[in-house]
């Protein structure tokens, strides 16, 4: 898990860079935020049919079957 | 476009702002802003007028992406005018002012986005159930298809006794996937909301047993009838003849008898062996319950897949923290989901396939009464839990990190793959035959079902960066995932989309992304072991123990390609165009490409593994809270709820109704359950099973009659008026079927379907022993599922006045659905087409007209119609045409309350016969497969209810259920009688 270990700490470091550029944002400037656009996941109904059909070929997204996705495994 | 209101104000901090906040935050979860201005909802009018009573600065509120209500203040007078902000209109004077705001889904309230998000992180708990946030319904259809697969075999020079390996032809339809996803979304009070998902796939299609060496001959060619042509390929998993193998376990190729000169060639070109399968179906429906806090959130949901061979329940929970002025999200989440596998294993595999390990530890039982049945059980249970963190960086990006853990114990193997072993015998007496070449090993070539270990750990962890590029009003998501588990595969996911606004509605987001993982540890296309195979059975042929020593073996080995090393890219587009009203269209594109050298670092499976599909979809999206708008304005059609136009018939009933304004759209969805089952008829009266066997297919004997068939079908009617006597329709559907099929007492044996007169004869002369599938369609039963056909409409006022409506309609429908479905292959025999009833469409164009008369009384209403369907070509492509269709109906309702109300109704309908048949293959074995036995004359009488929702965000909403229970059936032929249907429609208007 040498890998592992190495990408948590990378990930952690790029976050740590970035919160550090956290520059307090007032209510009123949040506008550009809110756009659709800037949503977490702009495309939900796309975002489930991807995740589906990733699940079904490929391992790391098929670990574990919360989604309760059957086997849907073809 | 009004301006923008001053931002600036000092109130009075605490009690003012939480007080207003909390309105705001209430209100503000319902306003909508669709291009058009809302009317404020009660809560942000109290608080407003509050404002107003003490002259006090009002607020506006802007949407941001932790949910924080951008409280800003503006003088009372400037809230009057419609405010220009991202998100959200504010309009407090009676007059509707019209603004174009800047564009919004109605789905795109960030705060919610972010527990969607969360929850769609891949390895994760995945979209069961998106944050429910705007009360919204959609419909999605994909199709998803995979390309051929290369397959290569042991090619025999007929004139020199070589053998090569080169690629083989093949024949089998590769996977195709037929989705269809619906989903619906409702604040049920100011706190509660509730989700719920419902979709169903069915898929067909082609894929790997298992992988060899080409050289061994697993994928054995199909020649056509005159021997000359190779026409495709069948699995082949076990040599009959010894294979060979070099010292070092290569494996050989030569030519017989061995001739020194050329030497042992070793050849190590690996191959998948494909197996095809008959459609099968999943279905899986779940539920999502929110509450919401100020700050926070706790979720609740659960669901259910179901498909014949695997079961899966599941259970989550989650909450959702905002901090720091909802600059900061925090989420985390637990599930639980606990599977069965029910495995009836391919009977033309199993005695291929050695699973002796699975029998001996009690999960394979034979089924007594029906011995070929071998069924396969297991249980799996996953634990996962997840979580995340959102944090808004600046003004202009956001970034978030998850990590999440899952564990899962159990059978994880799939019951369908398995390793090809070959059991090389060191007994020296065995390895010298002098057939072989000196210098050579000669082995078993067997296949191992499949074993996994019953633990798996995986953890999952990354981030995700969301930059708004302000120039061009786009933004771009940046997402990466690493995942590691204790079965030795480590993955890696990048992935980034670019969302760009055009105007007018329109959005574009195209997307890339590319994943790459290991192999896991036990992952190895094929296996060698120094032991011998040897069978042990008893007198009763129950094995003991196991025929092969397992500590030589590894504990657990696989060759499916989901577990091997290899990379993945894949690109895709989404477009999306919202409609005025709140309707919008998305539709996208995907291709995915799987290769083994695309691997991280290299060292991925060989190109033999490769394959690709695309996925295309399509969805509309309805936006509930748009209906408020039609619903408190000043548009003049409001409420269903009032009878003035368009009076409704019975759910059974199409093209009852029209639009009565220019402008006015409509979207229904529409399910329709209809069940055959108990007799079969001979005309009007029950027969028995030796009449059937005697009379009931033609010239051949019956073998089976159909025991149960339902159909469930899920339509969308899509409605537009351009005028005010002119209404459009567009209709497309999805549909599903299954059938279940019981032997016939007194049918003669099996092999006598063998004589049957349609029976393809083989060069020889013989006929092709199709008999032997008759077991497999009495065991198993048929499914089939995709898209139906679609229907365009018109509908043309002729008469109204008030009272009486008369209307025609004209429509055609498109043969969109499939006509040629087959089932698979078995024992080297092709299935040919599943039987009339069972395939999705007409498969020619069809003029459908109908005359439709309603009207109505105080509570009373009642309305007539006729319809018919007449086909427009003599055959469609499999060389059939359905009957021509003639359709009577009336009903009666009575308004029980103002927003119930109950119906009566009856219905007479002319099936006409079948014309033609099928052009190809088809096992003829029961009625059902023989066209005179289709079509018939029918009369029903239905019961039901209608429920409208009269006020409130609602507004408009209709949902109607009708049972309509059969009379009399007077079929054509040998028929099974039928149980009822059922219809159950959702509509909204906008």
């Amino acid at each position: 898990m040498k890998l592992a270990g190495l990408v948590a700490k990378l990930l952690l470091l790029t976050m740590g860079v970035l919160l550090i550029g956290c520059v307090p944002v007032q209510p009123w400037e949040r506008g550009n935020l809110a756009k659709p656009q800037m949503a977490l996941d702009p495309n939900p109904s796309q975002s489930a049919l991807w995740t589906h059909n990733y699940g079904s070929r490929e391992a790391a997204a098929g670990g574990n079957a919360a989604q309760g996705g059957g086997c849907g495994c073809y | 476009m009004p301006h923008k209101v001053v931002v600036v104000a000092v109130i009075n901090r605490k009690s003012k702002r939480c007080h207003l906040k909390e309105y705001l935050t209430k209100s503000f979860d319902r306003l909508r802003t669709n291009g058009n201005v809302l009317s404020p909802s009660a809560t942000l009018r109290r608080a407003l007028s509050n404002q107003e009573r003490d002259q006090q600065p009002v607020g506006w509120v802007g949407a941001v992406p932790t949910q924080h209500l951008a409280i800003g203040v503006g003088s009372r007078k400037d809230a009057t005018q419609a405010m220009c902000l991202p998100c959200v209109g504010v309009r407090t004077s009676p007059q509707p002012t019209k603004f174009v705001r800047s564009l919004k889904k109605p789905d795109g309230i960030p705060l919610q986005a972010l527990t969607a998000a969360a929850l769609l992180l891949p390895g994760l708990l995945s979209p069961v159930a998106h944050a429910t946030e705007g009360d919204e319904v959609d419909f999605q259809y994909s199709h998803y298809q995979e390309g051929k697969r290369g397959i290569s075999s042991a090619v025999s020079d007929p004139l020199t006794g070589e053998n090569t390996v080169s690629g083989i032809k093949n024949s089998l339809n590769p996977i195709e996937v037929e989705s269809l996803h619906g989903s619906a979304k409702i604040t049920l009070t100011d706190r509660i909301k509730f989700a719920f998902n419902y979709m169903q796939d069915t898929w067909s299609g082609a894929t790997p047993i298992s992988t060899a060496p080409a050289v061994f001959g697993g994928n054995s060619q199909l020649f056509s009838a005159n021997g000359a042509t190779v026409v495709g390929a069948s699995p082949y998993l076990q040599g009959v003849n010894q294979v060979l193998l070099d010292r070092k376990l290569n494996p050989v190729q030569y030519v017989f008898p061995f001739d020194p000169t050329s030497g042992l060639i070793k050849n190590n070109q690996l191959t998948h062996i494909l197996a095809s399968a008959s459609p099968e179906t999943r279905k899986q429906g779940d539920f999502k319950l929110s509450y919401e806090w100020d700050e926070a959130a706790l979720s609740v949901g659960g669901g259910i897949s179901l498909e014949d061979d695997y079961e899966s329940r599941f259970g989550n929970i989650g909450g959702r923290w905002d901090l720091n002025q909802k600059r900061t999200t925090l989420n985390l989440d637990l599930s639980y989901t606990n599977s069965d596998t029910h495995a009836v294993l391919d009977h033309d595999a199993y005695s291929y396939i050695d699973s002796t390990a699975y029998r001996l530890n009690g999960q394979l039982e034979t089924l007594k009464n029906q011995p070929k049945s071998n069924i396969l059980s297991g249980n799996r249970q996953d634990w996962a839990t997840h979580f995340g963190l959102t944090q808004i960086i600046n003004k202009d990006a956001l970034v978030g990190a998850d990590v999440s853990y899952t564990r899962s114990t159990g059978y994880m193997a799939n019951p369908y793959k398995a390793v090809n072993v070959v059991f090389v015998d060191p007994d020296p007496t065995l390895q010298s035959n002098n057939d072989n070449p000196p210098g050579i090993f000669s082995g078993d070539l067997r296949a191992l079902l499949e074993q996994r270990p019953d633990v798996r750990n995986q953890w999952n962890l990354g981030g995700r960066y969301v930059q708004y590029i302000n120039a061009l009003d786009a933004a771009l998501h940046f997402d990466y995932h690493f995942s590691a588990d204790d079965w030795g595969i480590q993955a890696h996911t990048f992935e980034a989309d670019w969302v760009q606004l055009l105007g007018s509605g329109w959005t574009v987001t195209p997307r890339v992304r590319y994943y790459s993982q290991d192999a896991a540890d036990f992952y190895t296309p094929w296996l060698v072991t120094k032991q011998g195979f040897k069978s042990k059975s008893d007198a009763n042929g129950k094995p003991i123990g196991l025929p092969y020593d397992p500590s030589k073996l590894p504990a657990n080995f696989s060759s499916d390609q989901r577990l091997s090393g290899y990379g993945a890219l894949s690109g895709g587009v989404t477009v999306t165009k919202q409609f005025a009203k709140g309707l919008s269209l998305e539709t996208g594109f995907e291709y995915y490409t799987h290769q083994g050298s695309f691997k991280i670092g290299g060292g991925g499976e060989g190109a033999y593994a490769d394959f690709d599909y695309w996925a295309a979809n399509a969805a509309l999206k309805v936006d509930l809270a748009a209906l408020s708008l039609g619903g408190g304005g000043g548009h003049s059609h409001t409420g269903h709820e009032h009878h003035n136009h368009g009076v409704h018939a019975p759910a059974g009933v199409m093209f009852d109704h029209m639009l009565p304004n220019a402008g006015d759209f409509m979207v229904g969805y529409r399910y329709m359950y209809g069940n055959q089952g108990g007799d079969m008829l001979h005309g009007a009266k029950p027969i028995s099973d030796q009449a059937i066997v005697a009379g009931g297919c033609g010239l051949n004997p019956c073998f089976v009659k159909p025991a149960s068939m339902t159909m469930n079908m899920h339509m969308l009617d899509i409605m537009y008026a351009p005028t005010d006597w002119l209404t459009l329709m567009l209709m497309p559907q999805f549909m599903d079927m299954g059938m279940t099929m019981d032997r016939l007492g007194g049918a003669p044996p099996d092999s006598v379907a063998n004589n049957n007169t349609d029976n393809p004869v083989n060069p020889n002369g013989e006929r092709l022993n199709i008999g032997q599938h008759i077991a497999h369609h009495v065991q198993n039963g048929h499914e089939t599922g995709g898209i139906g056909d679609l229907g365009m409409y018109a509908l043309f006022k002729l008469f109204d006045n008030g009272i009486h409506h008369v209307h025609v309609t004209g429509g055609l429908s498109v043969p969109t659905g499939d006509v040629n479905i087959q089932l698979r292959r078995n024992h080297q025999i092709d299935g040919g087409f599943i039987h009339y009833g069972m395939q999705l469409g007409s498969g020619t164009w069809d003029f459908k007209p109908s005359l439709t008369y309603t009207g109505h009384i105080d509570q009373f209403s009642w309305g007539a119609q006729a319809n018919g369907t007449v086909r427009m070509a003599g055959k469609n492509k499999s060389g059939y045409a359905l009957g021509e269709l003639f359709q009577a109906t009336a009903w009666g309702s009575y308004n029980l309350t103002n927003w119930l109300s109950a119906s009566v109704r009856g219905v007479y309908t002319l099936q006409g016969g079948l014309k033609g048949q099928f052009n190809g293959l088809i096992n003829q074995f029961g009625p059902m497969d023989y066209p005179e036995n289709h079509g018939g004359k029918y009369w029903d009488v239905g019961f039901g209810l209608s429920a409208v929702v009269p006020s409130g965000d609602l507004a408009g909403n209709r949902v109607s259920v009708e049972w309509l229970q059969p009379v009399e059936d007077n079929v054509n032929g040998y028929q099974l009688e039928r149980d009822g249907a059922l219809s159950a429609t959702w509509s909204v208007a906008f």
